[in-house]
């Protein structure tokens, strides 16, 4: 898989814990920026352009939570890092990072993003 | 408003009856403050509609700040149930001393933020505006804590704040406007 990423190709974040789904969610149906700060790095699945459902079927694999999608164009647009880290249980593992130096995204960062991450299975009850 | 007293409206009857009715308040003032009002039906029904809709909108306020106390109590103890690695990314647990600190402030802040956990360890309160500004107050068990805001403009702020329930209720307060 090409190590570089071109602004179209979509990222697919877990909205982790599973088994408390609706943490996350704000009252008006958007996700909160707060799921979107890790100390070492945002852990998503690159897209590499396969089908919405390809992804999540093989996300679905290894985690029952939700799921949600963002443009790589939205972290460039804010200065962050998208970074392709294949580990041997998942080739599409990526990480995007606050910059060169710092994996914690800046709260400006994470406000960006939760904006601009769409849900792409149903928002829980 | 005019003033009149008792006397001109016995006299006058009528002309203070016409004023009132075309929209005037006339004050009568009486011994040891017993004053009254003459105003038309129509100005009292509006007066009585507006005072009406005022209590239902307190009473709708208080209702939802209630049902978000009651939301943000289940959420709490839900974030102190998650464990260690609850991301799956290695997150610290919540420690006690700060879903303490966060439960009292709950208890004092007079409009209820939303609140979620982090992987920092700490717990984040956002507020959202009708002019869709944007605040964010990052409590963790430090006395100090970061307030992040982006207005709907873009522009965006950063200042730290005591964490006290006093300190976040005049911030969330000059939020708000």
């Amino acid at each position: 898989m090409d190590k570089t990423f071109k602004n179209t190709e979509k990222l697919y974040r877990a909205v982790y814990p599973p088994e408390i789904a609706d943490i996350f969610w704000k009252k008006d149906g958007s996700i909160s920026s707060a799921a979107f700060a890790d100390p070492k790095g945002l852990s998503v699945d690159r897209g590499n352009y396969r089908d919405d459902n390809e992804v999540i079927d093989s996300m679905r694999e290894r985690f029952k939570g939700h799921i949600v999608s963002l443009f790589v164009k939205n972290c460039t647009d804010v200065n962050a890092i998208v970074r392709y880290l294949p580990s041997k249980t998942n080739i599409y593992h990526t990480e995007i990072h606050g910059d060169a130096t710092t994996p914690l995204l800046s709260k400006s960062q994470r406000r960006a993003l939760a904006k601009a991450a769409v849900i792409i299975t149903p928002r829980p009850l | 408003m005019i003033i009149a007293k008792q006397m001109d409206i016995r006299a006058n009857i009528k002309e203070f009856f016409d004023m009132a009715y075309n929209g005037e308040t006339i004050l009568v003032p009486r011994k040891q403050n017993h004053n009254v009002i003459i105003m038309s039906e129509e100005e009292y029904n509006k007066l009585n509609q507006a005072s009406r809709i005022t209590a239902y909108s307190a009473l709708l306020t208080n209702r939802i700040d209630t049902e978000l106390k009651i939301h943000n109590k289940q959420k709490l103890a839900s974030i102190r149930s998650m464990k260690k690695n609850w991301n799956g990314n290695g997150a610290p647990a919540f420690s006690k001393k700060l879903i303490d600190k966060v439960e009292n402030l709950l208890n004092k802040l007079v409009i209820q933020p939303e609140i979620f956990p982090t992987a920092l360890g700490t717990i984040q309160f956002e507020y959202d505006n009708s002019r869709r500004d944007h605040m964010e107050i990052e409590i963790g068990v430090s006395e100090v804590a970061e307030v992040f805001i982006v207005k709907f403009n873009g522009e965006e702020l950063t200042e730290n704040i005591n964490v006290t329930a006093e300190i976040i209720n005049e911030r969330v307060q000059s939020f708000y406007g």
